[in-house]
């Protein structure tokens, strides 16, 4: 049996985590049952996230193969071993001996531990990111019933992309690079700079205004030949930033996108792109976790389920049986509040409840989780043009790992680097691990923020491809606010 | 000089081939020390048997070995040659640069080092097709060179002529009769053109082969390193003692056509005729309208059809394909051609020959 604990530093701390006192509880109820110990692990994370997916206690089972069924693997199904993990915050308030024997049966058992709302899929493609989208696609509908704007939910009550120090460093570093290609008569007529993600467009504004006072303060007039594009996978959201911006609409154009695949809109501007700007956007977009276990490598498959009771309890509030919750709840992600109250009048008589069962199905849902061996790193797929031999290096080293691979920014990171100038740059500020190590010593979501999908970002990763595409990537702690967890990370062209 | 004898709209590739997955991951291994040199040199002939034959049916005229051998464009002339020294040899990925300097005097009218004449030899072996040779010429390796023993570029890049002449000559004597000389940084540097064809020319004087020049606009990392038009040639490359001229053209668009003609080149034109930083394949019917536009404007005697560059960042399958359109195309306006030309004037349309010493012609390899 291995146990692994991995929020090491607060061992330490001034109140020190009880490892002890919890893997107690947790021997005795796995000695209670029949599973095969010598092939147990046993995980202990501290789940910083307070609204997140998992239970205090979760049992996975390590897959030799990927399964026949879509259930939990049958019985007599050979499984490599078992996965217990264990949050340690939650942990000194419950009963450890009773949930893991609890959650050992149902890993074995044929009923699942709640009711499903998808079958077994790579953590990307789970529903989980349905929700995802439809917050940011109803975000006024969210925040009309939560009473406050998502600036205000995150933890420096504004997002890092507003910060004016920030903004000016880089803007001068953009002006310093236009000086140096005007002086070689190789500055091209349009400046274009892009920001993906652009929320309410005060970052866009702060931008704007700054550039243009600091471009007239220089003396140059790169301002003129300014293109600002706003881009977000909202309409709504961009019509928003565009008011925010109207006193700079000449030079500012806005296009409805996918941040997993700007080019698709924006291939026209191929190599032509001289600053992009992404904040808290990658952090925000789907993902996969591969697992690299006792020398072998696996896909972490989720399947996204409520809990029995809180599944009645969603059944009551649409008068329907607790099996009839996910066909609601599909057609709500599908259609979002208002069209769903429409369609099911019955069940959502108006737009408040339809946005109450949302909101409740999102704090109750939970993933099962399981790992499925990856047959070869090249058949699995990274993102488009990406594919699993990028992981090589982080998995390779014989220790036990388990990572996200961050497929929606890895998409979007690739797509966008075919945009920049030769000597272009691009910009993001976000929740970056800056060293693989950190995945074994702490835990990186996802979480769950508001309505949204949280999740740290592999920064060695995104590193390692971008290098690959012949670019520089580095990351820097975020030097303009103090006590935060956002890392800047840039990107240029080496060579 | 020696002209080769030719059929109307021959086809060719620049150099590189594509270099799959798994031989990434090998270079790179080497590169760690998880593979030995003598296993790698054991790769690397199997993938250019592999490439060899992926040329063959596509049907390509003029094949080349797909300089897989070769790391990217720099390091595998750079680092044989003595005199220049290699800050760490170790690399993260095999692709990356090395980091070298020339810390004392290269070798003057010395035998050759790299090895290009032991490449040419294995890879003729392998095939009946004629087949060309390519290597980087001394303006674009001087780019990459740190200089600490010339103190100037202008003799650098001369210097790095010389040694490559040894290398030309080498190979003309095992039998190369086509030899290509890239100049992929040259964009880059326009007002040098000058420096750059006086080295061109050091490099090929008196060897016996057909000599081309490649100039393009980068294609490190699959995207262009510069832009611009190739108005900066001209006059200067019409002094450059070569038989063709190779030009992107796919990426770019094929405004530069009435560059070349104003600019007075009357030699063979290899016209890039598909994008190679592009996965998108080109359907035939779109290469052969720009087949046409050149011969309209070049006319179609001296034209040859490649690749707008090397091949090495496309994968096998788009390759081929890549490949395979270039072909038919070229095969479709031929055969107009052949059609319109008039008795009296007959367009050379005879297939490739393969001079003496050119081919082991077994192909067995």
């Amino acid at each position: 049996m291995l146990v692994e604990v991995r929020p090491v530093a607060r061992l330490r701390s001034p109140t020190p985590v009880d490892v002890a006192a919890a893997l107690g509880p947790v021997f005795d109820g796995l000695a209670a049952g029949e599973v095969d110990l010598s092939r147990v692990r046993i995980v202990c994370d501290w789940l910083q996230y307070k609204n997140n997916f998992r239970n205090v206690v979760d049992v996975r089972a390590l897959c030799p193969a990927p399964p026949t069924g879509l259930g939990p693997p049958a019985r007599g199904e050979q499984v490599d071993g078992i996965e217990v993990a264990v949050d340690l915050r939650r942990a000194p308030d419950a009963d450890l001996r009773a949930l893991t024997a609890a959650a050992l049966h149902l890993s074995t058992s044929d009923s699942p531990a709640g009711v499903p709302l998808e079958d077994w899929c790579a953590g990307s493609g789970s529903c989980i990111w349905d929700f995802n989208g439809l917050y940011w696609r109803a975000l006024d509908r969210w925040e009309k019933a939560t009473g406050r704007a998502y600036e205000q939910a995150l933890p420096g009550g504004e997002s890092d992309a507003r910060n004016l120090a920030g903004v000016r460093e880089i803007i001068s570093a953009l002006l310093d690079n236009c000086d140096r290609l005007d002086e070689r008569r190789a500055f091209p007529d349009e400046l274009y700079v892009l920001e993906l993600g652009v929320g309410n467009g005060n970052q866009a504004k702060v931008w704007l205004d700054e550039f243009r006072r600091m471009d007239a303060a220089r003396g140059t007039e790169y301002h003129r030949r300014l293109h600002y594009l706003m881009c977000d996978y909202s309409p709504y959201v961009l019509e928003m930033a565009r008011a925010t911006v109207a006193d700079h609409l000449e030079h500012v154009s806005s296009f409805v996108l996918d941040a997993t695949q700007p080019l698709a809109a924006l291939s026209f501007l191929q190599y032509k792109v001289f600053l992009v700007y992404i904040s808290n956007v990658y952090d925000n977009l789907p993902t996969d976790e591969v697992a690299h276990l006792g020398g072998r490598t696996y896909l972490n498959q989720v399947r996204a389920y409520l809990p029995h009771a809180a599944a009645g309890a969603l059944a009551d509030r649409v008068g329907a049986g607790a099996t009839e919750v996910p066909a609601v709840l599909g057609k709500l992600l599908k259609l979002g509040p208002e069209l769903a109250s429409e369609a099911m009048p019955l069940q959502l008589p108006t737009v408040d409840d339809a946005v109450e069962f949302w909101r409740q199905a999102w704090a109750e849902l939970r993933l099962a989780e399981r790992y499925v061996p990856i047959g070869g790193l090249d058949l699995y797929q990274v993102a488009p043009d990406v594919d699993g031999e990028m992981l090589r290096p982080f998995l390779e080293s014989g220790e036990d790992i388990r990572m996200h691979v961050n497929n929606g920014t890895v998409a979007s990171f690739v797509d966008t680097l075919r945009l920049l100038h030769p000597y272009g740059k691009l910009i993001s500020h976000d929740l970056f691990v800056t060293d693989v190590g950190a995945y074994r010593t702490g835990f990186k979501g996802p979480g769950k923020y508001e309505g949204s999908v949280v999740c740290w970002l592999n920064g060695p990763l995104l590193a390692h491809i971008g290098r690959r595409m012949g670019y520089d990537v580095q990351y820097a702690p975020f030097s303009h606010r103090t006590g935060t967890n956002i890392v800047t990370m840039t990107a240029q062209a080496r060579d | 000089m020696r002209p080769v004898p030719l059929p109307l709209l021959p086809t060719t590739v620049i150099g590189s081939y594509s270099v799959p997955d798994w031989l990434e991951r090998l270079k790179t291994d080497y590169h760690r020390g998880r593979l030995s040199g003598t296993q790698l040199e054991s790769v690397h002939e199997v993938a250019i048997k592999a490439a060899i034959k992926d040329q063959e049916i596509a049907g390509i005229d003029i094949v080349t070995d797909g300089e897989l051998r070769r790391d990217n464009d720099i390091d595998y002339i750079l680092s044989r040659l003595p005199g220049v020294q290699i800050d760490g040899p170790a690399k993260s990925f095999y692709y990356d640069y090395y980091q070298a300097e020339v810390v004392s005097g290269l070798p003057v009218d010395e035998p050759a080092t790299v090895g290009l004449a032991d490449d040419f030899e294995f890879a003729r072996r392998q095939t009946g097709r004629l087949l060309k040779v390519s290597f980087t010429g001394p303006f674009s390796l001087s780019r990459r060179l740190h200089d600490r023993h010339y103190g100037g570029q202008r003799d650098l890049v001369l210097a790095l002529a010389r040694v490559l002449h040894s290398e030309a000559a080498g190979l003309a004597a095992v039998g190369a009769t086509m030899i290509q000389i890239d100049e992929p940084f040259l964009a880059g540097y326009p007002d040098d053109v000058a420096l750059a064809v006086e080295a061109i020319n050091v490099v090929t004087k008196d060897v016996d082969a057909e000599w081309g020049l490649h100039v393009c606009y980068g294609n490190r990392y699959a995207r262009p390193s510069w832009e611009g038009h190739y108005d900066f040639l001209f006059p200067a490359v019409l002094d450059a003692n070569v038989d063709q001229l190779l030009l992107e053209f796919a990426r770019k668009g094929y405004q530069d056509l009435e560059v070349v003609a104003r600019g007075g080149w009357d030699r063979k034109l290899g016209l890039g005729v598909v994008d190679v930083k592009s996965r998108r394949v080109e359907p035939p019917e779109l290469i052969e309208s720009r087949i046409r536009r050149a011969a309209d404007v070049l006319g179609p005697r001296n034209l040859i059809v490649n690749p707008d560059c090397g091949l090495r960042h496309l994968p096998a399958d788009i390759a081929r394909a890549k490949l395979g359109g270039m072909v038919a195309a070229g095969a479709a306006v031929r055969a107009e051609l052949l059609l319109d030309a008039p008795a009296a004037a007959p367009v050379d349309a005879s297939p490739v020959t393969v001079p003496a010493g050119s081919a082991a012609g077994d192909g067995t390899g």
